[in-house]
Parts: C-alpha cells; structure tokens; sequence
C-alpha cells in the first residue's frame, strides 16, 4: 500500500506534424488505501495519467513518487503495481490458471506450489474456482473481467491501477461490479486509481474523483464537493445527471437577465457587482413549478421514468432539463414557469468560467437532522 | 498398483522442483540484467548482420562489375565450371577487366534488342499470370474458409503440393505432358478428335504455357497464405455485414477484402518480384524459346553471365532489373498503403 | 428465385466442384509423376500411356540409390530445411515484433531497407556470392545455404504485418506483471502468433526445400548435394533416368506433405479472438 504523489507531472506527445500536451503540470496527492477516481470527457488525459503512474508511459517532466520513493524512472515491472485494463488483456493462449498465476510466476520466488495455492485462494475470492481450467476465449465478458482482476490482485500490489474496465459490460453486469469492486477494494485496502468517463461510476465509486479536462485537473474532491462546489463551469457541466442547465445572464444592478424573459433579482448581489453578465447553472432537481418563479418555458418533451419525470423545455433558445416528481405533468408545448431557491443557484464568470457562487449549505444541517432522526 | 502412484508423483514432485529452480534462476539472471537500451535495434541486428556478411558484397561487386567488360578469353581460365543437366555453370577468373563507363547501360536502354524482347516477354507474364494466380488463390482460400466445406486439411495439402515438387521434376512433368504430338494432352485432345496445340512452338502460346505452368505450381502457395490471412479476421464483421442485408459479394467486398488487404499485398508484391526473378520455369520448359518469346531478364543475364561470360554486361542488366522491379514494388505498396 | 437451403445446397454444390476442379488440375500431373515413378523406363513411352501405378517403385529407387547415395541427400534436403526454417523463424520473428510493436529511431528507413532487399535477384548475384563463399571457407557446408537468407526479409515483412494485430494491452499488461522484455516476446507475443508462425514455417521450409542454382554452386560435393541438385544430375547426355527423377520427385513431396499434417492444427480460426476486443 502506498501514498501517491504526482508534482507537476507532464507528459507530452510529439509526431512529425504534431505536438500535443496531454498532462499539463499536474499536482496531486493519492492518499494511502484511497480509491481515487479520474474522469473527463475522452481525450482529457486521465488514460496518459493512469499510464504514467503505471510506468507505461514516461513522463517528459515532474516528478512521481510512491510513499515518498521517486519511482519517475522506473520501470513497470520495478513499481509493483498491477493493471486492468479496459480489453482485460487476458494472455489468450494460457488458461484462466495460467493467467492468474503469470505474475507471481514471472517476478516472485514462489514455488509452483505455493502459487497454486495462491491462484485457487484468488479464484475462490472472485467466485471463478469453477473456470481455472478454461482458455479466455470460452469465457463471458463478466468471466474474463474477474479473471483480469485475479491477476491483478494475486500479487497483492502497492496500486491498482484500473483503465474503464467495466466499459465492455452490459449495464446490469456493471452495476454489479461496480459494488463488488469497492467492496474488494476496501477488503483489500490497496490505493487504487480508477479511470472512467462516465461521471455517474465516478461518483458512485471513488473516495474522491479527480476531473480532468484537455491536460489539466480541473478539480479533486469528493462527490459531494464536486457536485456542490465545482471550481469552474466544466465540472459543473460534467459532474451531474442529467446535465446542468447553463445559460448566460446580463447582470443590472441586483438582477439578472436572461433569455425569453429570465429575471432574478439576487438577495445578495455584491458577488456580482462590476460584473456585466455572469453565466447562470441551475442543476435540474433544483428547479421547481413556481407562478412566481424566474424561468419560463415551452415543455417539448416529458419522460416519465416512474418515480420521477424528466421535463425537457426551451426557455427562448436555451435547453432545459427539469427533474420533477411525477405528479408533476404538464402537457408538452405548453408553458411552465419555474422557480429555484438561491442557495442552489450557480454563477460563473463569463470569460474564465471560474465559479463565482456555487451551492451554500445545507448538507451539515440535513446531516445532522438525519443522525438526529436515526436516533 | 500403488508404489506406481507414487513413484509418478515423486517424479513429478521433482519435475516441479527442478523447473521451479530454473525459474528462479531466470529471474536471478533477469533482475541482474539491466534494460537493454535499443532492445528492438537487437531484434533486428540478425538481418543487417547477415545482409552485410553475405549479400551486401555481392550487391556492390555486381553494381561495380556493371561498369566494366571482362575481356578475358571464353573459357580458358575459370575458377568453377559446374555441368549438371541442362544448366553450364562456369565462373570466370575475374581479370583482364576494362573500364567501359556507361556503355553497357546506353546498350542496354538503346540497342539491345534481346534484352528489350526479354523485359517484354517479363512483363506480359507478369500481367497475366500474377492476377490470374492470385484471383485463383484468393477464390480457392475463400472456398476452403467457408464453414462447410469437410476435410479441409486434405483439400489444403493436395492444393499446396506442387510447391514442394522439385524443379527437375516438375519441369520435365511439363515438358512430357506439353511436348508436341507426344505430349499427353495433345494425345487426350486428339483422342477426341480435336486439333493438336502448338504449346511449345508457337510464340503466344509457348507464353500461356508458361503461365500455366507458373500457376499450377505456386498457386497452392500463395492460397495458403491468403487462407492463414482470412483466419485471423473477426468473425463479427462478417455477422455484422450479415445483419446489415449484405449479399455475399458485398461481404467478400467490404469485408474480406479491406481485411485482407495486407496479407493480399504481401502476396501480389511477393509474386510481383517471383515473376520478374523468373528463370527456371523457361529455361527447363521452353528454353526460352520459340525464337526468345520466353526468354525472361534473369535468363538473360545467366546467358550472357555464365555462357557468354560477359561478367560486366549481366552485371548491367542486373541493375537495370532491380531498378525495375524496385519501382514496380514501390508502386504496389504505396497504391495498396495508401488505399487504406 | 431460390429458397434458403436451396441457395445453401446449390452454393455447397458450386464450392464442392470447384475444389474438384482445381485438385485435379493440380493432382493430375503428381498422379501421373507416381505412375512414372512405379514403371520401368521403357513403358514411359510406349504408345499406350499407362495409367495405373506399376511395381517397380522399390527397383527404381534401388537404381536411384546406387548411383547417388539418395538417402543421404534426403538428410541434406532435411536436416538444411529444417534448421534454416527454425532459425529463420526466430530471426524473422524477432525483427517482425521489433518493426510492429516497438517504436524507434529509423524505424521506417530501416524497414524499408529490408523490403528493398526483396528485389535482389538471388540467380544474378550468384557470381559474387561464390567467390565470397569460398573466401570464407563455407563452401560445401551446410551454412553456406542457410546463412545468407536465414533473415529472410519475405519472413520479415510477414510477420511484421502480423505482429501488427498483437493487441498492445497484451504486451502492457505483461509489462506490469513484471515481464522482461524478452519474456514479452517469447512467453507472450510468440504463442498467441501460432498460426502466422504455422505459415511462415511453411512459406521457409517450401523456399529452402526447392532452391537450386545457389545451391548447385556452393555445393559440388555429392555427399553434400539437395534433392534438386541431385536429381539434375540424373539428366545426363546419354540417357535421361526418368524413372529415377519420378522417385526422387515423389520421395521429395513426402516431407512437405508430412509439414502441412503436422502444422495442421495450428491453422485454427481466431486463437485470438475473445482475448482482447481491437
């Protein structure tokens, strides 16, 4: 187990024609045992980062150390993490037993013994005893997935590094192993960083999630932070399902003013003084059919999931997404008027996207009442 | 009974034991090793290695030798002089040589009617009897590809033979069953009472024979690669081309062809560069004959290298036919890459 | 139009003939290179061409025997086939997974620089080749015919193309199990290669087995002679022995028949595939 530490890691690509920065001065500190997740839209980064910390890729700059070991030169096989990989890279032509025991038959002085042991403890672990004899191909895609993981994790490593493996499964298989692997994850204890691009894994998953976007880390904390505290427009607009709704606003004096016919005045407007227009987030669950409210709009289109409605509007030339409950049913091309408490409103600068005003709290308090209810 | 049992697992017991002590020692020498700087510059040494030893002093001497005329008299001194069969072999004592410049290459292009004939009689195989071959190969591959067909390893082996057939042998089979009136398939095609070909004699149709002779016998060869190459491609593309409505030409079209298409260059360079190096096939069949329409480059060059001994003019056209062959080669790869 | 399973029949029907066909097309002349071998020279040419194989195999092969030590040249033939088809492979292997996967300075000049030696016409440098042979004192050895090609760019080019389709997560996740480089090639990216390897052996074994005039000129020992050297001499001025050339021939295809059964197996469909989706 270890502590991570990347210092302005940077990696870059250069072909004959191009020159791309794919991790740009990166800093962050993985904590011990930590299941820390990176996610971004594809092309971000995040796989080059996992890659780097792997030893697979050098880095052109910075510095990455392994409880405080520089380990920046050395290669993959010295830095005693294990892989799995989106594919799961199963050596087709060893058996399921072969394939889990490759690594301690490679680097360790194990006898032929021991490792079968140890094989036959891994398989019973992850519920494949059945399979040890099995080639790869006779395999489902869950199958080969556990049997990635086996080979992961028979060498009880310093890290686990894991690049979207439950991206081939089909949606109730991942969900599935979505828990089993956080539950595998804290039995083992072992630091683990986990790259995928959908945002809802992420937040299901890691202990705290790392976005990145276009080579630079835009924010890292918890989901909670995340989603209530972005630091910019884009992990606001990532973070979310479904999406923010965003629009730019003109600011005058106390109010704002929108498309179609948006006004808010804003209880405090000293966080927008100076400024003249601000863009405005208003997450879906957080908008509300008000007469009074701020936000009218043309209902297009209502999906009712059952337990709730998604309401899918324009408000002028601006999509919106609303979360109702499901008594709410408004006919669609009909005109609704919205509203939203302040608290939860997002404001971010319009040139550098920075946030300006982000959720203000209620989560302490709602905690509290909760630990107060369950006693 | 049970003192077999046991004996079996002592001796496997210590069949572990000893692989596990090499495996360890592997590892021992692994970790002691340190990384190898330039490790794919190692795995590609052997072939520069060998290339330098063997073939680059060669390359260079015949490009050196093009330049100069041996003047020495035929066949009075020689380093070897081999007879066997139809084939004279004498290598010269290299002396007497004359420096000539460029002559023997403004010859060549200019006045040398023969080597003309014989690019000629090159290309015309080459245009014919590469597509028909591979169009051949590649339909026999796909038949033995397709999941119904029983007995497949039969079928590949019969297909691949004539490969393996020695030259001797397989020329005089050619000889024996095209020659004249005697031939067997003049006698099948009289015995039914029709004409006689002139297989051997006519010019055009000495050329065909030759083609057919060239495709029965490396045919099977290149089907056996294009059908290792139709293996490795997915299995899903063609259920996906299925689902989608197409028909089986537009399969073959979309699917296997674009997959192919390495495997397919690789053989249609490959038999590119077998016919320009044509040689044996003429020489033993035709004699390169009627009046020199099969007469091949390579068979040229071995004409004026080992029989008339002008070391310096084949050295000549031997240029002259890598340069040729290079350029036709670099087309195909660069139309078949680029198409990709 | 046709049904389904008419379609499927008629399409099995088609596939079935055209097999037939080209087998006996191919087969006719080899079958006719049997009869040959089984009959006394003199019934070769009678005017009745005889098409049932007679008895005379083993006088033939006797008479093949005590005039050129077959035997012994089937063991030349074998053993330099089968020593330059294995080493052949490991180098071709090599420098194939080195051009496909890995990335290096003058990659691609070095490539084609392999490729370009292709065009070397073996029959026209055969004049310099053995001058420096016997500079080297290899000639009538074995190595003066397996050395030369033993990189053979054709093998090269092969199974770099092949290497190609090797997924890199496999080589990668090898790496991070603590795989040497070396243990990359030989434990990972050589079995899962299996079938190119099956083909490339063939294509090695077929070129080493019917080369003739380099050899014919670096090896003039008879003990040292190749099935096809051999056999020419049995084309002499007097009296073509093809009776014996036919045994030669036939014995000649057994090891290549031999090389295809046992490689068999090898050409199986897709041992690659479920192990890693491209």
């Amino acid at each position: 187990m270890a502590q991570i530490e990347l210092t302005k890691l940077r990696k870059e690509f250069s072909t004959e024609d191009e020159y791309i920065v794919a991790v740009e001065d990166m800093d962050l500190q993985i904590e011990d045992g930590e299941f820390l997740v990176f996610v971004g839209p594809s092309g971000c980064g995040k796989t080059t980062t996992l890659r780097c910390i792997a030893g697979l890729e050098t880095a052109t700059d910075g510095q990455i150390t392994f409880d405080d070991v520089d380990v920046t030169d050395q290669r993959a096989r010295d830095r005693d993490v294990a892989m799995v990989f989106q594919n799961y890279a199963l050596y087709p032509h060893l058996s399921v037993e072969d394939n889990i025991g490759f690594p301690l038959r490679i680097s360790t002085k194990l006898s032929t013994e021991e490792i079968d042991e140890r094989v036959i403890e891994t398989a019973e672990l992850l519920g494949i005893e059945e399979l040890l004899k099995q080639k790869p191909k006779e395999l489902s895609g869950g199958q080969q997935q556990r049997v990635a993981l086996g080979r992961a994790i028979i060498r009880d490593p310093e890290v686990f590094l894991m690049d979207e493996p439950l991206s081939n499964l089909d949606a109730k298989l991942r969900s599935d192993m979505r828990t089993e692997l956080q539950e595998l994850q804290q039995q083992l204890d072992v630091t683990t960083v986990y790259v995928t691009h959908d945002q809802t894994e992420a937040m299901a998953m890691g202990d705290r999630i790392a976005i990145m976007d276009d080579g630079m880390l835009q924010q890292v904390g918890t989901a909670d932070d995340v989603y209530r505290q972005p630091t910019n427009e884009f992990v606001a607009g990532f973070i979310g399902s479904p999406n923010i709704n965003l629009f730019t606003a003109e600011v005058e004096g106390e109010t704002l003013r929108g498309p179609a016919g948006f006004t808010y005045s804003l209880d405090d407007p000293s966080m927008v003084e100076g400024r003249e227009r601000v863009r405005v987030g208003i997450r879906p669950e957080d908008l509300y059919v008000a007469s009074d409210g701020s936000v009218p709009s043309e209902i297009n289109v209502v999906e009712h999931m059952g337990n709730e409605n998604f309401l899918y509007a324009e408000m002028g030339d601006v999509e919106l997404t609303v979360r109702s409950g499901s008594q709410i049913r408004p006919e669609e091309n009909s005109t609704v008027i919205f509203g939203f408490d302040e608290e939860d409103l997002y404001l971010f600068d319009a040139t550098t996207k920075e946030s300006i005003k982000t959720k203000t709290g209620e989560t302490a308090l709602e905690h509290e009442q909760f630990e107060q209810a369950q006693q | 009974m049970a003192t077999s049992i046991r004996s079996e697992l002592q001796s496997s017991e210590s069949y572990q034991e000893l692989s596990d002590r090499l495996r360890f020692l592997r590892q021992n020498v692994s970790s002691v090793v340190p990384k190898i700087p330039g490790l794919p510059y190692l795995y590609i040494s052997p072939f520069y290695l060998l290339f330098s030893v063997f073939l680059l002093f060669p390359t260079l001497y015949t490009i050196y030798l093009s330049v100069f005329s041996y003047e020495g008299p035929a066949g009075s001194e020689y380093i070897v002089s081999i007879q066997a069969w139809i084939f004279e072999l004498t290598i010269p004592k290299i002396s007497n040589l004359e420096f000539v410049g460029l002559a023997h290459y403004e010859s060549l292009i200019f006045s040398d009617s023969v080597f003309h004939l014989s690019l000629f009689n090159t290309g015309f195989i080459f245009l014919i009897q590469v597509p028909l071959m591979v169009i051949l190969a590649l339909a026999v591959a796909i038949v033995l590809d397709s999941k119904f067909i029983r007995a497949k390893g039969l079928w590949r082996t019969l297909i691949a033979l004539p490969v393996a057939t020695g030259m001797v042998a397989y020329s005089t089979v050619f000889l024996l069953l095209f020659e004249g009136d005697v031939g067997m398939i003049n006698q099948v095609l009289m015995s039914v009472g029709l004409d006689a070909v002139p297989w051997l004699t006519d010019r055009w149709m000495a050329r065909i024979t030759l083609v057919i002779a060239i495709t029965w016998r490396w045919m099977g060869y290149n089907m056996i690669i294009l059908l290792a190459g139709l293996q490795t491609i997915p299995q899903q593309l063609y259920e996906a081309a299925e689902i989608d409505g197409a028909t089986m030409w537009q399969k073959f079209r979309f699917v296997t062809v674009p997959q192919l298409r390495p495997v397919l260059l690789f053989v249609i360079v490959s038999s590119t560069i077998g016919t320009f190096k044509l040689f044996a096939e003429p020489f033993v069949i035709t004699g390169g004959g009627p009046a020199n329409a099969t007469l091949t480059v390579v068979q040229y060059i071995y004409r004026q290298a080992f029989v008339q001994l002008n070391l310096g003019y084949a050295s000549a056209v031997t240029v002259c036919l890598v340069v040729i062959v290079s350029a036709i080669s670099i087309v195909q790869v660069r139309r078949g890459g680029a198409a990709q | 139009m046709m049904d389904e399973p008419q379609r499927e029949t008629a399409l099995k029907f088609g596939s079935y003939a055209f097999l037939l066909a080209v087998v006996t097309l191919i087969v006719v002349p080899l079958y006719w290179m049997i009869v040959a071998a089984t009959i006394p020279q003199s019934e070769l040419f009678s005017s009745s061409i005889p098409f049932l194989p007679g008895t005379q195999f083993l006088t033939n092969f006797e008479a093949l025997q005590n005039r050129l030590n077959f035997v012994r040249t089937i063991w030349n033939s074998t053993l330099i086939a089968v020593v330059y088809t294995l080493l052949s492979m490991l180098l071709c292997s090599m420098a194939g997974f080195a051009f496909a996967k890995y990335e290096f300075k003058y990659k691609e000049p070095l490539f084609y620089f392999v490729l370009a030696t292709l065009v070397l016409p073996i029959q026209a440098l055969v004049v310099p080749l053995f001058l420096l042979v016997s500079t080297l004192d290899l000639l009538n050895t074995y190595l003066a015919v397996i050395l030369p090609w033993a990189a053979n760019p054709l093998g090269i080019f092969l199974m770099r193309q092949n290497m190609q389709s090797l997924p890199d997560a496999l080589l990668e996740s090898a790496r991070m199990d603590g795989a040497t480089e070396l243990q990359i090639f030989y434990k990972i990216a050589l079995p899962t290669m299996i079938p190119s390897l099956a083909a490339l052996a063939v294509i090695l074994f077929i070129n080493q087995w019917r080369l003739f005039l380099y050899p014919l000129v670096v090896l003039q020992e008879e003990a040292m002679f190749t099935i096809p050297i051999a056999l020419s001499q049995l084309v002499g001025a007097q009296r073509v022995a093809f009776e014996q050339i036919m045994v030669g021939t036939t014995l000649a295809i057994v090891p290549i028949a031999l090389l295809f059964i046992f490689l068999q197996r090898y050409f199986i469909k897709g041992i690659l595939a479920g192990s890693v989706k491209q």
